[in-house]
């Protein structure tokens, strides 16, 4: 039981201090003004969710509704302010594609250095190289420094690393956006294969309707940081364009 | 204490290690000389110190200024690069920062491990010279391991505070070019510590850097080891060290945030 993934967010309340341009020059005469130099941004407001092992969870929200802190916090890159959040099994986070790459190196070396980030050890990676580089489908131009690469085929390469990463918990934000439409069905196909797996967990960003409605069972909605809907997919859409 | 200490380098060993060899591999790419560069860079410092100190100033030394020079100037180059590629890293990697959790502390540490690797390079032509001035290893110089050591406790210190600040303000990586100009300069890199004045002498040797300079020379060319000098620099590092490493801990959690 304790080897599934699981998600628990209780109260979370994420604060950012927007600190405009933080140079001398403008933090004196606040303080001589006596204006507060830091503005407070919440970012969440006591969010409570609970996502449990087999759950494919779509998470839709306008532009800066707390979407991509949402994955932060899940990622464990940031922590809330207050409250408590858990979350047991490794994650493979698909956010800011590449992120982990250096373009300066070739493809192959890539794999190990983007594997070795998303928590992969040298037996691991070696053992599904042939699957990666089968999947990313550029195998002729992985002896190529990375700079060279398209922005399709840099993501493709990651898209690819990451879903052979073994995780328990996949966090896409946004992702599909870049490579061409074969490629994306091959995408959400491969996504479909670990949804099925049912000891998986996805929690997936997207603005594209139609492929939330197709992947997910469920939605969260978010608004300026609140959850404001959590349930079936049909009702999510009618809230959100109410908004 | 010790568990958080030692978890990078258990649990996240291939990610250690994968992050040292992009450290390495990317750097030189797409040059021409590539690597060799490790060793071209100190050379050619070395000509240049040779010829303004010893044949223009003719500082007294016990061996000759080539040796007596690279002694220092390689241990002194390895903390100069660190500190300043350290200093910068995690700004560098903010994209990392921003995506994945690991701990933070393995970014600077790349830096660290892959600086000391071309510092083993570079060393080759110390050897190099030691044959050519026909210079004997005498078996003092296995101390130079501790010392070493001791040295990279330090810059593990320094780096860890400097790259947590730099991130909050970038300010940091600047005054750390400044800084380490000036150290280099109160530190017997160039200079034998001979010419430094007595009444300045006491002072002079709070540089934790001056007893590992010094300890070098000693146990490379077989002079008095000054001992009260090497312990001082050991207290100073590990102090530093662990300073280091709870702030670093302390502001881990916030990297996320203002990067």
């Amino acid at each position: 039981m304790s080897n599934l993934p699981h998600i628990l967010l209780s109260n979370v309340t994420k604060k950012f201090m927007l600190q405009g341009d933080r140079t001398f020059k403008e933090l004196l005469p606040s303080l001589i003004k006596g204006n507060s130099w830091a503005q407070e941004l919440q970012a969440l407001k006591k969010v409570n969710l609970e996502i449990q092992s087999g759950e494919t969870v779509g998470i839709v929200g306008h532009n800066g509704a707390g979407k991509s802190t949402l994955m932060k916090l899940i990622a464990g890159v940031t922590y809330p302010t207050t409250g408590e959040i858990s979350v047991q099994g490794r994650v493979a986070p698909l956010i800011e594609l590449g992120a982990g790459f250096h373009y300066e190196l070739n493809g192959y070396e890539n794999i190990y250095l983007n594997g070795a980030i998303l928590g992969m050890h040298k037996e691991k990676i070696e053992s599904e190289k042939e699957n990666i580089i089968k999947f990313s489908g550029i195998k002729k131009f992985l002896h190529e420094p990375l700079k060279r690469f398209s922005t399709g085929m840099v993501m493709r390469l990651a898209f690819s690393i990451a879903v052979h990463a073994h995780a328990q918990i996949y966090l896409i934000d946004e992702v599909l956006a870049v490579g061409d439409s074969e490629f994306q069905q091959q995408c959400l196909e491969k996504l479909n294969e670990i949804k099925r797996e049912k000891d998986k967990i996805v929690v997936f960003i997207s603005h594209d309707e139609q492929a939330v409605q197709h992947f997910c069972e469920r939605v969260v909605v978010l608004d300026t940081g609140k959850v404001i809907y959590d349930g079936g997919v049909k009702n999510a859409f009618d809230v959100y364009h109410r908004k | 204490m010790l568990q958080t200490l030692m978890l990078p380098l258990v649990s996240h060993k291939y990610l250690l290690l994968q992050l040292i060899q992009r450290e390495i591999k990317a750097r030189y790419k797409q040059s021409i000389i590539g690597y060799f560069w490790v060793i071209l860079n100190p050379l050619s410092q070395m000509l240049v110190y040779t010829f303004v100190f010893s044949i223009v100033f003719k500082f007294p030394t016990s061996v000759p200024y080539p040796l007596f020079l690279f002694a220092a100037l390689l241990p002194w180059t390895l903390l100069q690069g660190t500190i300043t590629t350290a200093t910068n890293s995690l700004v560098y990697n903010d994209i990392l920062l921003k995506k994945v959790a690991f701990p933070r502390e393995i970014i600077p540490y790349s830096v660290i491990a892959a600086k000391t690797i071309d510092f083993v390079f570079s060393s080759l032509i110390f050897v190099f010279l030691m044959f050519l001035y026909k210079v004997p290893f005498l078996p003092t110089t296995l101390l130079f391991f501790p010392l070493f050591f001791v040295q990279i406790i330090l810059i593990a210190g320094i780096s860890l505070c400097l790259s947590a600040f730099n991130l909050f303000y970038r300010d940091i990586q600047y005054l750390t070019n400044l800084v380490l100009m000036i150290w280099m300069y109160i530190t017997p890199v160039v200079y034998p510590l001979a010419l430094v004045p007595k009444e300045f002498l006491q002072l002079y040797k709070l540089n934790p850097m001056v007893g590992i300079i010094e300890g070098y020379r000693a146990v490379l060319f077989g002079e008095r080891f000054d001992l009260d000098s090497f312990l001082w620099s050991a207290i100073v590092s590990v102090i530093l060290f662990v300073v280091g490493f709870l702030i670093f801990k302390r502001l881990e959690k916030t990297f996320a945030d203002i990067v």
